[in-house]
């Protein structure tokens, strides 16, 4: 009898927390996506560790003086990129070297950084906080930093079922937050879904973008996650010679990751080095700018000849591409239940 | 319900136990030397008849993957994986391996470093947590070794040296695995002979090593090399 009602119990828990799982943010694979890279068997999703992660994406206390979080370089209303300033800022005022990509659908990406410098996400993390030119912190010091706050030994104990405060599970935290910013829900994705239509311009687009740009920018995901030279100019001043510096091979001069096309519209300046502020003038370069070199992706050997009118129905669908529900989505936006009560207590 | 799990508990222990009982603790001992004495940190080491003196700072580093073999076939794996073994902490010098009673072996094998699996899975505790200050960050992948100090051997401007060895990518992959025979069993003394790690090295040029290079894959044979069953 007792046994019974045990049962009964712990079916009616299982479908009572089913529905908080759909209330909060958690991680999904949208219809008709490849698997994900990323291995949740390391580190299965649980709602209150996304809350955690969430926290420390918008927490300052990761940088050395207090003043700068990751949200800092990676906004949720710029797609989690940074938006004024060619060159991502850190401590000091000091300017990075490279543009901070946007925030996406992480889980189906198995390197970061324009370079692919870094082998997983849950180390991603570690570079802008002990980065000197970044937040200039030391992450044995981060750890010794959450474990005296007032805030994390019980949002961690709230997450890990003890108060316990460790570089693995502070790193694991991060990664569910970002796991969990899906990017699925622009007009482009309704209409493969047949929940809307393109209009004339944005189909005429949508077509000349299968024949010259989707080799490198696969659907959909809007990208191969390869590394590719499209055929930018080297920058003089910055000298980036991309995946070279990782490999240490000729053969991937010049090559950066190919970056998704998702949201666009909130993500300029655009390029590794955010030497574009509009889409017109990418597509001048591809058109027109593209240069030649012994790395060249094959993809961009022959030129792409797309007229003016063509060039703007290429841009009407990447604007298809932009999703407001994710930018504006508020379970990705500044914790303030929970930080500013921190901070006022 | 409760007595159910009790006498799952009861079960499960007693299961644990019967193992138990057929294991033995072996214990490995590796500790870093200087010439004939154990390291100090700090303390001030002359060497080549006096000329030339070295002291460390830091020596903290890996080793992973045990195994023991009896006439170069494999009898025994450690599954427990990583240690991180820190002059600034004794007690690390010290690891238990639990082997079957009555196993016999005549040679240990063991890799200075992290492989290159666990360098790219992502985020671990205990030994291996970030924390520990052997993660690179800006460019990934494990530390295998950090050796820190001054000699007057060094060019640098204040005769310091810093050298972090590792790297898990083609074409500097800096892991080595270190084998060695054995004479005795139930206590295996290893030493680190640092002497002969400085003597095989060009810590005169090569006195800042930060990062996966050629120099690293060289430095880290050195290193490997550098452990000598104790006499
Ligand atoms: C000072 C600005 C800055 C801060 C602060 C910052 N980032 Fe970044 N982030 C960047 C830049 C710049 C890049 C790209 C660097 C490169 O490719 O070399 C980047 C890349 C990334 C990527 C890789 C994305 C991809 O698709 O390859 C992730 C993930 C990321 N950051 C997460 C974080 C997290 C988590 C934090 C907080 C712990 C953080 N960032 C803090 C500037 C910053
Ligand atoms: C050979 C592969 C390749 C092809 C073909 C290609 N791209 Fe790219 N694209 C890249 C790479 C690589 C980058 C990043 C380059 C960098 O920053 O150094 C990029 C960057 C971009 C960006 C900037 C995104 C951002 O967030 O900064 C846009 C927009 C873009 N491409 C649009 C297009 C369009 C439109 C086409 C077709 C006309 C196209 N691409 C064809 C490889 C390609």
């Amino acid at each position: 009898m007792k046994r019974k009602y045990t049962l009964i119990f712990l079916l009616l828990q299982v479908i009572v927390s089913a529905f908080i799982a759909i209330e909060k943010p958690s991680f999904y694979i949208p219809q008709n996506w490849p698997k994900p890279v990323y291995n949740f068997k390391r580190n299965p999703i649980n709602t209150d560790v996304v809350t955690l992660g969430r926290v420390l994406f918008y927490d300052p206390l990761l940088s050395k003086d207090n003043s700068i979080s990751c949200a800092s370089c990676h906004s949720n209303y710029n797609a989690f990129t940074h938006v004024d300033h060619k060159l991502s800022h850190g401590i000091g005022d000091s300017i990075g070297t490279r543009n901070s990509p946007a925030l996406m659908n992480l889980a189906w990406s198995s390197t970061f950084m324009w370079d692919g410098a870094i082998n997983h996400l849950d180390m991603q993390a570690l570079a802008p906080i002990t980065h000197p030119g970044e937040m200039g912190e030391s992450f044995t010091n981060v750890a010794e930093k959450l474990k005296k706050s007032k805030l994390y030994p019980t949002l961690f104990k709230t997450a890990f079922q003890d108060s316990i405060i460790s570089g693995e599970r502070t790193l694991k935290a991060l990664s569910q937050f970002m796991l969990t910013l899906i990017s699925a829900n622009s007009k482009y994705d309704s209409v493969m879904n047949k929940q809307a239509l393109f209009t004339e311009q944005e189909n005429n687009g949508y077509r000349l973008f299968k024949k010259s740009c989707a080799s490198c920018h696969q659907e959909p995901l809007f990208t191969s996650y390869a590394f590719k030279n499209n055929g930018l100019s080297v920058d003089p001043d910055l000298n980036d010679y991309g995946r070279m510096r990782i490999t240490k091979l000729s053969k991937d001069s010049l090559k950066f990751k190919v970056p998704t096309l998702r949201n666009l519209t909130y993500s300029f300046p655009y390029m590794h080095d955010g030497r574009f502020k509009k889409l017109s003038e990418v597509m001048n370069h591809y058109v027109s700018g593209v240069q030649k070199s012994k790395t060249l992706s094959s993809e961009l050997a022959e030129p792409i000849h797309l007229n003016d009118n063509e060039k703007v129905d290429i841009i009407a669908f990447l604007l298809t591409l932009s999703d407001k529900q994710f930018v504006f989505n508020p379970q990705f936006a500044f914790p303030k239940e929970i930080l500013l009560k921190a901070a006022n207590d | 319900m409760k007595k159910c799990l009790a006498g799952l508990i009861l079960i499960f222990s007693f299961v644990t136990n019967i193992r138990g009982q057929n294991s033995n603790i072996c214990l490995l001992k590796v500790t870093p030397v200087f010439g004939s004495t154990n390291l100090t940190l700090g303390k001030q080491y002359f060497f080549h008849n006096q000329k030339d003196s070295v002291a460390f700072e830091m020596v903290k580093y890996y080793i992973s993957g045990i195994q023991l073999l009896l006439n170069s076939e494999i009898v025994w794996k450690d599954t427990s994986g990583f240690y991180l073994l820190d002059a600034e902490n004794e007690k690390s010098y010290s690891i238990p391996l639990k082997i079957p009673e009555n196993l016999i072996f005549n040679e240990i094998n063991f890799l200075s470093g992290i492989d290159s699996t666990t360098n790219v899975s992502g985020a671990f505790g205990g030994d291996l947590d970030p924390t520990n200050g052997m993660y690179w960050t800006w460019q990934n992948g494990y530390i295998n070794g950090k050796f820190e100090g001054k000699s007057n051997l060094c060019k640098s401007m204040d005769s310091s040296f810093e050298l972090h060895l590792g790297g898990y990518q083609f074409p500097y992959n800096a892991l080595q695995s270190v084998q060695l025979k054995l004479t005795s069993k139930k206590i295996i003394e290893v030493h680190l002979e640092l002497e002969h790690f400085i003597n095989n090295i060009d810590i005169a040029e090569k006195h800042h090593i930060m990062s996966p290079s050629n120099e690293a894959v060289l430095m880290s044979k050195a290193f490997s090399n550098s452990f000598k069953i104790a006499q």
